[in-house]
């Protein structure tokens, strides 16, 4: 189950207070983006922006990355 | 379970023979290939090295077949430039994949290789492909081209882009297999992105790298390995010009990323033995890099179990160097 857009765990995850490990490139290349997304810019306006993409591809690849989606969740 | 897609160093007469029969057709070949085919439902960029089953080995008179499935709804050739490439990810079907081959030293692959993470819709779509390029003893001569067979356009400062759409349960995966991995060593950063650098701090501290490279030593044969949450990520050395202070890159290097150089590798072909056996699941399309070629002295030689083209720059969702790119469809069930 992905956590509505304004959960908290996405703030925690962009900012890097929720680290994620995974073998998957793709999701090392989300997080990877997100930290130097972040580090460019830490307004809310752009933290916002960042929870959104985030949102959008964890709910696309919901069934693909589970253990992934477990680790932001948990 | 991954979906087998055939993939094959081919003669000419059959690649035409295929065009004519209405397949879907993902192209890399000489230019001196490529130009005698027909219009039809293909795409394709220069290249005249191949990892085959037998070994890798160059060739002007042969092309690498990859075939688009049959059970794909859909496929759409469009070309892209510097001015719209941001289009790429909006294109891009909501399931399937996007191939893409870009020419070498052109602004699209500038372009794409700086800005591809910012682009609306990055990583939710999967785009794979490669940098087109030359035989190596007429870099500077031969100009890099991508074909787009639909149009009959040839271009040297435009990217083409297939775009297919797979059916419910079935669904596009790409893997990095990248040989090397950091050497640890010292920490390098950058303050902004380039391919062309000269200042970055090293263990925190401002520091030449053109400097540091030539007073350390250090072979640039082996590339700078970026950590991405884990994954390696490579960037290769051009050139190193000490006297001007320089460094130019193959890909640029980005602010926020932790580099360091790679650990060397002595052995390529059997690096890649190790890293792709028999027992992966077979990729719908693979590509190896150009470098690791030329350095590993894979002439002649398998690399592990992967065929395909072999490229002057990878593209999984960004451009990559030194590094293998896999393409698995999967069937879902």
């Amino acid at each position: 189950m992905i956590p509505p857009i304004d959960h908290p765990v996405w703030v925690q995850f962009i900012t890097g207070e929720k680290t994620i490990t995974s073998s998957k490139a793709t999701i090392n290349l989300l997080v990877q983006n997100n930290k130097m997304g972040y580090e460019r810019d830490t307004s809310p306006a752009n933290i916002k922006e960042l929870i959104s993409r985030a949102h959008k591809f964890f709910t696309q690849f919901e069934s693909v990355f589970p253990n992934e989606i477990a680790q932001i969740t948990g | 379970m991954s979906v087998i897609v055939q993939a094959e160093l081919t003669t000419i007469p059959e690649v035409q023979a295929s065009i004519a029969a209405g397949e879907t057709l993902f192209l890399a070949g000489s230019r001196e290939a490529l130009s005698q085919l027909p219009r039809g439902n293909w795409v394709g960029g220069t290249i005249s090295y191949f990892m085959t089953e037998e070994g890798c080995l160059q060739a002007e008179d042969r092309i690498f077949v990859t075939k688009v499935p049959e059970f794909a709804l859909e496929v759409n050739a469009v070309d892209y430039g510097p001015e719209n490439l941001a289009q790429l990810h909006r294109d891009a079907p909501v399931n399937g994949f996007t191939f893409v081959v870009l020419p070498a030293a052109s602004e699209v692959l500038n372009t794409f290789a700086e800005q591809a993470a910012n682009f609306d819709g990055f990583l939710l779509h999967p785009i794979v492909g490669w940098v087109s390029g030359v035989r190596v003893d007429r870099i500077g001569i031969d100009k890099p081209a991508v074909f787009n067979g639909k149009s009959g356009a040839v271009m040297e400062d435009r990217c083409v882009a297939l775009h297919v759409t797979l059916p419910t349960g079935r669904m596009a995966d790409l893997e990095i297999v990248n040989i090397f991995e950091s050497g640890g060593g010292d920490l390098i950063r950058f303050e902004k992105p380039g391919f062309h650098v000269s200042q970055c701090l090293i263990n925190g501290k401002p520091a030449n790298l053109a400097e540091y490279i030539t007073s350390k030593g250090i072979p640039t044969e082996f590339p700078l390995v970026g950590d991405y949450n884990g994954s390696s990520i490579n960037v290769s050395f051009l050139a190193v010009d000490a006297a001007k202070g320089t460094v130019e890159l193959y890909a640029p290097v980005f602010a926020g990323v932790d580099y360091h150089f790679a650990k060397p590798v002595a052995d390529y072909s059997g690096a890649f033995a190790r890293a792709v056996t028999g027992e992966d699941p077979e990729p719908a399309f693979a590509c190896n890099c150009i470098l690791n070629y030329l350095y590993g002295k894979l002439e002649g030689k398998k690399a592990g179990t992967l065929t395909g083209p072999i490229t002057f720059g990878e593209i999984a969702h960004q451009l990559l160097n030194q590094t293998v790119v896999r393409l698995q469809i999967l069937d879902l069930g």
